[in-house]
């Protein structure tokens, strides 16, 4: 895209060719007002105030795209007449609630209502009854309701649910008489505004979508509010505490919203989690599960001094996972260094051996994609990621990428997905057998490759598999016919060139791909996917923990290596938990834990937790400050949210002979590491700019050094997908900390499709035996509807559930026989 | 010519202007000084007027308990949370301005979704130790449910027995008993506050 | 026999003088609380008894029960002995002084002085000078400095004025030719024009005005004055301690009124139809009534002023009515 220059209020201005006018005047520190729209989403134009005069004429700055010598006005009498009366139709029957709405000063309607100078009202119409609706974790008031439509663009182009629409208001036509009266724009969007009120999408009732809460973050007004957090407190009265997401490794800035308990009860609480929905969309996990604080009365000397004797004098390994801090990360490697635990993390080991894996080939230390990236992208490959669940934030962004970039995409999974089959209908989600991500790494090499550059002996092996098989197929070819045709009223004939389509039967030579048979993709897969890959030229490719536990990781890993260096395809490799990243880059982390075992949030012989119910009880991430490595390669800090009495581990540390006054100290102390700097926590910022630039924490050095063409041949995987199970939480549930909020407290249960319900005769709720070589488990069934296919899957969320004795090796999927219970 | 008043003119008008006393430097001056203060007789003014005053009896002194003063509406004593005529409820809609415009930051509100999906004040407390008795909380009070009343009494061996909702508030026997007297104080409407309001158009 | 009926006379006029003057001095400050509230348009005490007459008796039970405070550093001995000197010299100084006309009781002729001496006057200023031990010693043994503040001015003060008291009234006693306060008393008898007022103007004035500074009242009240010293040397004093200052303050009051009617105002000689005794109690609370109308009106001077007063414009004054007085007799 070629660079232009655009005068906007006689200040030139730079930009891409193509950006809306809004978005140049924004970054450039010019304001034009706007309600509707949101960045990094499609123009909405239902307010109408974005309004600007282009070389003269009328235009909505947020669709109006730059060209070249443009001349933009974004004020003038005329402008500011017409600004005045729609915010005034807004204000028509806007019910004076002001003093209990939950937006309470944060509220666009207000500020505009004051910007635009409105001191009276001169537009009336009947008020229609508009009822309010409670829709599970969200409260939608359609009285406050504006119908910017912020919500469903919201949904649309950013999660991409697309579960709300308007629907219509009811209620009176909006009169004639208006239309003389009122300027043109107003009118046109008090029509619109007077017929509709924002509904569910289905029609139904309940909101059948994964509950990110996103919506109730982009309302201006509190139309759409959480329902927990509902009347509790004013906006203004909440303590906004920058963090960082501490249940994914997206890592995005959240705000922890904090005020004293009630007037009996000093203590601070939560009360909800806000974010930056321009820039960063936070999912359901965290803005409602936010409550995972570890509630300890004072600190417990008993307890630390037993501790601190269990590790002088027993342990020998440490035991841990992700959901810990660089800090505590690089606290535990130096104990290691210092006293030799063996530190053991499985989540952290498979993705650490993967990324060596990994930079064997791809001549990088660090994977080059990032969320960022994907949303540039117009096409996306997703490999082995259950993305909705895993990684919502991924999902959202390669929806980003699907629908305003008019992008295409890949997803592979071997359980169907139906959140992700809507993003668009330029994704093609190909539900491949268990075990076959080789042969798709191969394909992917083998479609997106550079066929010169690529060593001789992989394009020998790909060639391999292409086969020339003679095909017929029809096609279709058009003729133009030349017809006379009697013209009935003057009876004069005339001769008409008419085209007509013919089906014609036609025997090609085809270069069949035996490695589509392998993946199971359909023959017309190439036909799909040259209409997809039309002008596309920026690619990304996401693989998920799939990959990193399967038992040819290894592999696989050189082989994303080897896509990195050979095609166009940025990748990123996601990381299951908060930290894995961090963590497989601190920590020199060891395969098994030796006799005597210390478990951090990990059951074992002696343990510490957060969790509540340990021997030493640690902070929770909400009650820590520290910095987290998110799946950006950024070094985020978090903040406390919340106030801890006891030990942490650091204090466990100094005890132990390491001596730092705070956690926060070892911050700088990561520059020792690769990749990372020598930053001060404090000097960490923590936000994002006006033009969307992400102001947060330092972003990870990557090197480059030589690398390998080493790879292995495609080693097929036995495995019967009759009998699979998956390992991943339900929608919402990350680990036992978001088990432990209130909003999501719910018991585990095997998740499984109505389709998997009616093969094997099970109702919602019913108990199952599920039996394989090494674990037996009675637990319920739960029905999930965003899931397809027969695979059902366990999850690791609920403490009380022992799921991973199935997943011996790691691997996320596991052979295992599912009976009915009868319930007696 | 006084030129003084003319010269500051920042000064009020009707001010009295004090030249202060001519400075005694010579002992003659100090002692015509002495003379002239007790020439003049200054010492038995004094006398006279503490005389006259103890004849004309005109005690000023109210017997407290038995006799009380009748406040000024304006006078801002422990705050009451009055109740709706109409219908006794409470008129507090839990906006919070008040809490947020205390400029010694004492009052603080507790506030939920009740069964009719309305906001609810579930406590609302004062902390009269660090309370300065402004007024702006009754002055933002958009409903007038905030009030100061006229109970300057206010001793007591915890200064939390005032604090609380159910202390302030208009216990129902004695709104029942018709008792709530509307506040024409501090942050009450004018008389003339029906001028102030423009009318918004409705369509029906 | 007649010696026997002397001590028991003695003893019994002695009991009588110290209750009445003790009692009159406890009712002087309920009277000066009155007096004040009136002229600040105030009630005074209301509540204990009708128009609070009974809050004397509620002061002196509150005086009696009061914990008995001595503080951590006071010198103890002279810390307790020091408001009984006050208490008791303002009494012994009393005891010279004739308040009424000889009366006879069941033919027994009384003499209301408790020892008649021919040299009363000097015995009552000598024994009323002793009381400036009481503050003097209290001042020093406090172990603070407002206590310490107040005795040092007490000295002062005290001492500043007995010169000008001293010299004031011995232009009178030239005159009179005696010291004996009877004899000062029957040197006026025959009305009013025979005051001793009429001929030593200045005298009288003079003796007004030291009076004042020697009974601590306002406009001299530097000794305790609140602002300045707190309470002056009585600070670390309560309850009954304190109230024994109180009482030597009150008798002193008392005393010196007794002392100017008896010079100045004709004593206790008949006034027209009014006899002598009433005349006595009337100009008596006269001067009573004076104190505490001065203490109401005026405010109180510094202590370079006071010292001014006394050695500038007093003494001097004092000296030439000496002077003068011994010329015109001369």
């Amino acid at each position: 895209m070629s660079e232009v220059m655009v005068t906007i209020d006689g200040q030139q201005c730079e930009a891409k060719e193509g950006e809306t006018i809004l978005n140049i005047a924004r970054r450039n520190g010019i304001y034009i007002p706007a309600i509707c729209y949101l960045t990094n989403c499609s123009p909405t134009l239902a307010c109408r105030l974005c309004l600007v005069e282009i070389d003269g004429k009328r235009a909505y700055s947020c669709n109006a795209k730059a060209k070249e010598g443009m001349n933009v006005t974004t004020k003038s009498e005329e402008i500011e007449v017409e600004r005045k009366a729609i915010m005034q139709v807004y204000d028509v029957n806007h019910p004076l609630e002001c003093g209990v709405c939950d937006q309470s000063g944060e509220c666009e309607l207000q500020d505009y209502t004051l910007r635009m100078g409105v001191e009276h009202q001169k537009f009336a119409i009947a008020d229609t009854l508009r009822p309010t609706h409670d829709w599970g974790f969200i409260h939608y008031d359609s009285s406050l309701c504006i119908v910017c439509e912020r919500c469903v663009t919201v949904c649309k182009d950013m999660i991409g649910e697309s579960i709300l629409k308007t629907v219509p208001r009811g209620g009176p036509v909006l009169p004639k008489e208006w239309k003389e009266s009122a300027p043109k724009d107003t009118y046109a969007m008090w029509n619109k505004l007077q017929k509709s009120v924002i509904g569910i999408a289905s029609g139904g009732d309940t909101l059948e979508c994964t509950n990110c809460g996103e919506c109730t973050a982009v309302c201006p007004v509190g139309a759409l509010v959480g329902s927990d957090f509902q009347y509790t407190s004013n906006a203004w009265e909440l303590t906004k505490i920058p963090a960082a997401n501490p249940h994914s490794s997206d890592c995005s800035l959240i705000y922890y919203d904090v005020k004293q308990t009630s007037i009996h009860d000093a203590k601070e609480k939560i009360y909800r989690v806000s974010s930056n929905y321009s820039f960063a969309p936070i999912h359901g996990g965290i803005r409602y599960g936010y409550d995972f604080e570890n509630e300890i009365e004072g600190k417990d000397e008993k307890a630390m001094k037993k501790a601190v004797k269990f590790f002088k004098e027993e342990a020998d390994s440490i035991k841990f996972d992700s959901f810990i801090t660089n800090e505590e990360a690089l606290i535990l490697q130096k104990l290691k260094e210092n006293y030799g635990y063996k530190l053991v993390n499985d989540d952290a080991y498979a993705y650490k051996t993967f990324l060596e894996n990994y930079r064997t080939t791809s001549g990088k230390s660090l994977y080059s994609g990032d969320l960022r990236e994907i949303q540039k992208s117009n096409f996306v490959i997703s490999i082995g990621s259950f993305v909705k669940n895993d990684s919502p934030n991924t999902g959202y962004a390669i929806n980003n990428a699907l629908t305003m970039n008019k992008g295409a995409g890949l997803y592979f999974h071997p359980i169907s997905d139906p959140i992700v089959e809507g993003y668009s209908k330029n994704i093609l989600c190909i539900n491949h057998k268990i075990g076959v991500e080789e042969s798709i790494l191969y394909l992917i090499l083998d479609l997106f490759g550079d066929k010169e550059k690529l060593p001789k002996n992989i394009i020998e092996y790909l060639n391999n598999f292409h086969k020339k098989e003679k095909k017929t197929i029809t096609e279709v070819v058009k003729e133009q016919v030349k017809e006379m045709v009697r013209d009935e009223e003057s009876g004069e004939e005339k001769e008409v060139v008419k085209t007509v389509s013919k089906n014609v039967e036609k025997e090609i030579e085809v270069d069949h791909n035996l490695l589509y048979d392998i993946v199971g993709l359909k023959d017309d897969f190439d036909i799909k996917l040259t209409k997809m890959l039309a002008k596309k030229d920026r690619f990304s490719l996401v693989v998920g923990e799939d990959l990193y536990t399967h038992k040819r990781a290894e592999n696989l890993a050189k082989l994303l290596g080897m896509i990195e260096r050979y095609t166009n395809f940025s990748t990123l490799i996601i990381p299951s938990k908060t930290n894995t990243l961090g963590v497989s880059l601190i920590c020199d982390l060891d395969k098994s834990v030796g006799k005597k075992v210390v478990g951090y949030n990990v059951k074992a012989d002696f343990n510490l937790s957060s969790l509540g119910k340990a021997d030493l009880s640690f902070p929770a991430l909400n009650q820590q400050e520290g910095t987290f490595t998110s799946m950006n390669k950024r070094v985020v800090p978090t903040n406390v949210a919340l106030n801890f009495d006891g030990y942490c581990l650091n204090d466990l540390a100094n005890r132990l002979g390491l001596i730092a006054e705070n956690t926060i100290n070892y911050t700088v102390e990561l520059g020792s590491i690769k990749g990372y700097k020598s930053e001060e926590f404090d000097n960490l910022p923590n936000e994002f700019l006006n033009s969307g630039g992400e102001n947060r924490g330092y972003l990870l050095d990557i090197e480059e050094h030589n690398a390998s063409d080493e790879v292995e041949e495609i080693q097929e995987m036995v495995f019967d997908d009759k009998y699979a199970v998956y390992l991943a939480n339900p929608v919402m549930q990350f680990s036992a900390f978001t088990n432990k909020a209130h909003q999501l407290n719910e018991a585990g249960a095997l998740y499984a499709s109505s389709e998997f319900l009616e093969i094997n005769e099970l109702k919602d709720g019913a108990m199952v035996s599920i039996v394989n070589k090494d674990a037996k488990l009675i637990v319920a069934v739960k029905l999930d509807n965003q899931i397809k296919g027969l695979i059902p899957y366990l999850p690791t969320f609920d403490t009380k559930l022992d799921v991973l004795p199935f997943f011996k090796d790691g691997y996320r999927f596991a052979e295992v026989t599912i009976k009915g219970v009868k319930n007696d | 010519m006084e030129l003084r008043g003319f010269k500051s003119r920042n000064a009020t008008p009707g001010y009295i202007y004090f030249e202060g006393e001519t400075e005694v430097k010579t002992p003659w001056d100090r002692f015509k000084r002495f003379s002239s203060r007790a020439v003049k007789g200054e010492l038995f003014v004094g006398l006279w007027i503490v005389l006259r005053e103890m004849l004309k009896f005109n005690i000023h002194t109210v017997q407290y308990p038995q006799e009380k003063l009748q406040m000024s509406p304006r006078y801002r004593a422990i705050h009451r949370l009055l109740r709706l005529f109409e219908s006794g409820h409470e008129r507090c809609i839990g906006c919070g301005l008040c809490e947020k415009i205390c400029i010694s930051n004492c009052i603080k509100m507790d506030t939920k979704v009740d069964e009719k999906s309305r906001k609810l004040v579930t406590e609302y407390s004062i902390n009269f130790g660090r309370c300065i008795f402004c007024g702006y909380c009754a002055e933002v009070c958009p409903e007038l449910a905030i009030v100061h009343g006229d109970d300057y009494e206010y001793a007591s061996e915890q200064r939390a027995e005032f604090g609380f909702r159910e202390d302030m508030l208009t216990p129902l026997d004695k709104f029942k008993a018709n008792k709530q007297k509307e506040f024409p104080g501090f942050g009450a409407l004018s008389k003339d506050a029906d001028k102030f309001v423009k009318k918004t158009p409705l369509a029906y | 026999m007649i010696e026997t009926a002397l001590i028991i006379e003695t003893v019994v006029k002695a009991v009588v003088v110290l209750s009445v003057v003790a009692g009159m001095g406890a009712f002087a400050t309920f009277i000066e609380r009155k007096v004040l509230a009136f002229m600040q348009r105030r009630l005074g005490p209301m509540y204990v008894g009708p128009y609070g007459l009974l809050q004397l008796a509620a002061d002196g039970i509150k005086l009696f029960t009061k914990e008995d405070i001595i503080p951590q550093n006071t010198i103890k001995p002279i810390f307790i002995i020091a408001p009984v000197i006050a208490a008791s010299s303002a009494f012994v100084a009393v005891a010279a002084v004739p308040y009424f006309p000889e009366f006879t009781v069941f033919g027994y002729t009384v003499h209301p002085i408790v020892s008649d001496i021919n040299v009363g006057l000097l015995f009552v200023m000598g024994a009323a000078s002793v009381g400036m031990y009481g503050p003097l010693l209290a001042g020093l043994s406090s172990a603070n400095k407002w206590s310490l503040l107040g005795g040092a001015r007490a000295v002062i003060q005290l001492l500043s004025f007995e010169v000008v008291s001293g010299l004031s009234i011995l232009a009178p006693i030239m005159m009179m030719g005696t010291l004996s306060l009877i004899d000062m008393n029957d040197y006026q008898i025959g009305g009013v024009a025979n005051w001793l007022i009429w001929k030593q103007p200045l005298a009288f004035v003079l003796f007004a005005i030291a009076g004042f500074a020697e009974t601590n009242r306002t406009p001299f009240d530097l000794i305790e004055f609140e602002a300045e010293i707190v309470s002056g040397y009585a600070t670390e004093y309560s309850g009954m301690r304190w109230g024994l200052f109180f009482i030597g303050e009150y008798a002193n009051m008392i005393t010196i009124s007794v002392l100017v009617s008896i010079i100045f105002l004709g004593g206790y000689n008949d006034m027209w139809f009014i006899p002598g005794a009433l005349a006595m109690l009337i100009k008596v609370s006269l001067w009573i009534f004076l104190f505490l109308w001065v203490r109401a009106a005026w405010p109180h001077i510094r202590p370079d002023q006071l010292m001014w007063l006394c050695w500038k414009v007093l003494m001097p004054l004092s000296l030439l009515n000496v002077l003068i007085t011994g010329i015109v007799l001369v």
